[in-house]
């Protein structure tokens, strides 16, 4: 199945959406970001995403908040967490909540390709190869 | 951001060490110079020259009654002899009278006149003394007399012959008998009179020596113990109230109070040498509660440290990976990426380390709002972990202060991360500044809505080690080291809480637009000229 994998990637940091946009891109994936937990809400509200990859700490509506809501709306779109360093608690609590995995921050475009890989995976679909060129 | 308090540089301030209400070393010299140059006058010297007046005076009491003692003595004893005379020489006349009415008891009366003439020769001394060697003359001649006038009234009796001229002798002998009689008995009487007056006087005299000796006495026992009763409690006094202000934080030293030397002033300067000790030590409690508090905020700027730390591995793996096909503009965009994010991270950890580094005590002039900014952003990222709104606010136009950037900024972390403590998930700790409601002071305060200070232990969160945080959670030093930096800045931490509501940790420091109000303060003065009590 090649359907396009849609992935809204929500961090309050600029400088993430902007580097993994065009690295999730080359392996597939049509991209949303946002850094405002607000507007990605809204927008998760209007269309269904395959993937949401979400930062877990920001400063108004946190990863978790973002996490119920898109369980509650589309139980299938699997849920990747970014968290920080020493946040197991967080990161246990958000993965008892139904997110798909975590990744803890700083880590690289390729850790967060696998991860992405496996979930769309888990959905049927997949991803294209990115490290070919 | 670093502090915008500007510090002079080192050199542009000596003397600043000496000032302020800062202990030093130089300041603690200064005051047991000041203390030891006192001229010596202690408790023991007044208390021995105290016993010596009540000695001198006890001893001249002593002798003037002694001394009256045996003149009411003598007199005594010259009354008894006056009176041994008097009754012999009154008896003598009554057997003289007896003969007048029945012509007998002649030889008794001779009788009690001899004995009354030996009372006087056995006496003479004595008499001669006190009457005076013309008086006690003068009574020889009539006694004498009166006795050779009765030997011969008895010859001439004994003779039995009643001529005319022995009847006319017996005549003349009479009358004169009566006439010396009468001499006689009225010198003896006026003496009777005048030794018993005399006695009395003596008595008199002895008596009011008695009682104005020892109302002397006690009048200067008086004195003495209250002049050394007032000097030991009022240094007593004033030494309580050194304790009380040592026990608040303020190290002061105790510097000179009266013109003397005594006991006290080795008090004061063992005092002063335990201050330096206990600052010290409390220099060292307060540096391991700085760790303390770093360590705490280390977790929070690893956790901040990871943003930037991402963004800079996330750019430099995409530009590694697309470099090639990447035009120059996009590269240029990258590098400067990683360069703003090598930024941020040096200043996410530099805050910390320069709050974290040791420091000398410095007095500086500060402001307050400028530093209160740095030390929330010191918590900030405690703050945000907790998802707690941090809001600040200065009233504008406030003066600067004079303090220790260093030690207040860990001052009011304690209270901000305290506050965190307490605080509830997404709930609100408001800090501002305003001025104090005493005038030149300003007052900072941090209000959180959170758990609050249950009543029964309000009175014991400053102390010492008091937490009810559990253990490697709270040290219980944090308030406690927090006011004796506020006290030794000549200010105070006030708190009011309600449980379940949140509490207000108020600080207020005092103002001071120029280093030298500090130095005016009274209790500072440094110079040996003796201050009056
Ligand atoms: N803002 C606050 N709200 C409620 N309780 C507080 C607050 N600040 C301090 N306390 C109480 O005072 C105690 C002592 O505080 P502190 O001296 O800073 O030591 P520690 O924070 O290590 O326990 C704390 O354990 C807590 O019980
Ligand atoms: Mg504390």
């Amino acid at each position: 199945m090649s359907g396009k994998i849609t992935v809204l990637l929500l961090d309050d940091e600029a400088i993430v959406g902007r580097r993994l946009k065009p690295a999730l891109e080359k392996i597939g994936c049509t991209v949303e970001v946002f850094e405002d937990p607000r507007r990605a809400l809204a927008r998760l509200a209007e269309q269904t995403f395959h993937i949401v990859v979400t930062d877990i700490r920001m400063d108004d509506i946190d990863g978790l908040q973002v996490l119920e809501q898109v369980k509650k709306t589309s139980p299938a779109t699997r849920v990747i967490m970014i968290t920080g360093y020493a946040m197991m608690a967080l990161a246990r609590e958000a993965m008892e909540l139904g997110a798909f995995d975590f990744i803890a921050k700083p880590f690289t475009p390729d850790d967060l390709r696998a991860v992405v890989a496996r979930a769309a995976e888990s959905l049927g679909l997949a991803v294209t190869s990115s490290t070919s060129e | 951001m670093q502090a915008t308090a500007s510090a002079p540089p080192e050199s542009a301030q000596p003397p600043r060490s000496a000032t302020g209400r800062y202990q030093s070393i130089e300041t603690v010299e200064l005051a047991q110079k000041a203390l030891s140059s006192r001229k010596p006058f202690t408790l023991r010297l007044q208390f021995l020259i105290g016993c010596l007046i009540v000695l001198l005076f006890g001893t001249g009491v002593t002798i003037m009654l002694i001394m009256t003692t045996s003149e009411v003595g003598q007199k005594v004893h010259l009354l008894e002899i006056v009176n041994d005379y008097l009754l012999e020489i009154q008896q003598a006349r009554r057997f003289e009278k007896n003969y007048f009415l029945y012509g007998t008891n002649l030889p008794n009366a001779l009788e009690n006149v001899l004995r009354a003439h030996s009372v006087l020769e056995r006496e003479a001394e004595s008499l001669r003394q006190t009457l005076g060697a013309a008086a006690y003359e003068r009574v020889l001649p009539d006694i004498n007399r009166y006795e050779d006038l009765l030997q011969r009234l008895i010859a001439l009796k004994s003779q039995n012959l009643n001529d005319a001229q022995t009847i006319a002798e017996k005549k003349q002998i009479e009358q004169d008998l009566r006439t010396h009689g009468q001499h006689m008995l009225t010198f003896a009487e006026t003496l009777m009179v005048k030794e018993r007056s005399l006695l009395n006087a003596a008595i008199a005299r002895s008596r009011g020596l008695h009682i104005s000796g020892l109302m002397g006495l006690l009048l200067i026992i008086m004195v003495n113990s209250y002049v050394l009763g007032h000097r030991i409690l009022g240094s007593i006094h004033r030494f309580e109230t050194y304790a009380a202000r040592i026990a608040s934080g303020d190290y002061t030293p105790v510097m000179p109070a009266r013109r003397h030397r005594d006991e006290f002033t080795n008090l004061a300067m063992a005092i002063n040498k335990m201050l330096l000790q206990l600052e010290s030590r409390e220099a060292v409690l307060m540096q391991s509660h700085k760790m303390r508090a770093v360590g705490t905020l280390t977790a929070g700027v690893a956790h901040e440290l990871n943003n930037p730390l991402n963004n800079i591995s996330l750019t430099a793996h995409m530009m590694l990976e697309d470099y090639v096909g990447m035009d120059d503009v996009e590269r240029r965009q990258m590098i400067e990426d990683i360069i703003n994010e090598t930024k941020r991270s040096k200043n996410i950890i530099s805050n910390l380390l320069d709050f974290a580094r040791e420091s000398s005590a410095q007095l500086e002039p500060l402001d307050l709002a400028a530093l209160l900014q740095d030390t929330i952003k010191l918590a900030s990222n405690q703050v945000k972990l907790s998802k707690i709104k941090l809001e600040f606010q200065a009233a504008g136009n406030l003066p600067r202060i004079h303090a220790d950037s260093q030690q207040l900024r860990q001052v009011f972390l304690n209270l901000i991360l305290n506050a965190i403590d307490a605080s509830p998930k997404g709930s609100r700790i408001q800090v501002m500044i305003l001025p104090a409601d005493e005038p030149n002071y300003v007052a900072v305060k941090v209000i959180d809505f959170g758990s609050g200070v249950p009543a029964h232990i309000l009175a014991s969160i400053f102390d010492p080690f008091f937490t009810t945080k559990g253990k490697g959670k709270g040290t219980g030093l944090g308030l406690s080291v927090s006011q004796g930096i506020v006290a030794k800045h000549g200010g105070q931490i006030r708190v009011a809480s309600e449980e379940g509501k949140g509490s207000t940790f108020t600080v207020t420091l005092p103002i001071t637009t120029i280093p030298a109000a500090i130095t005016q303060q009274p209790r500072l003065q440094l110079d040996t000229r003796p201050a009056h009590d």
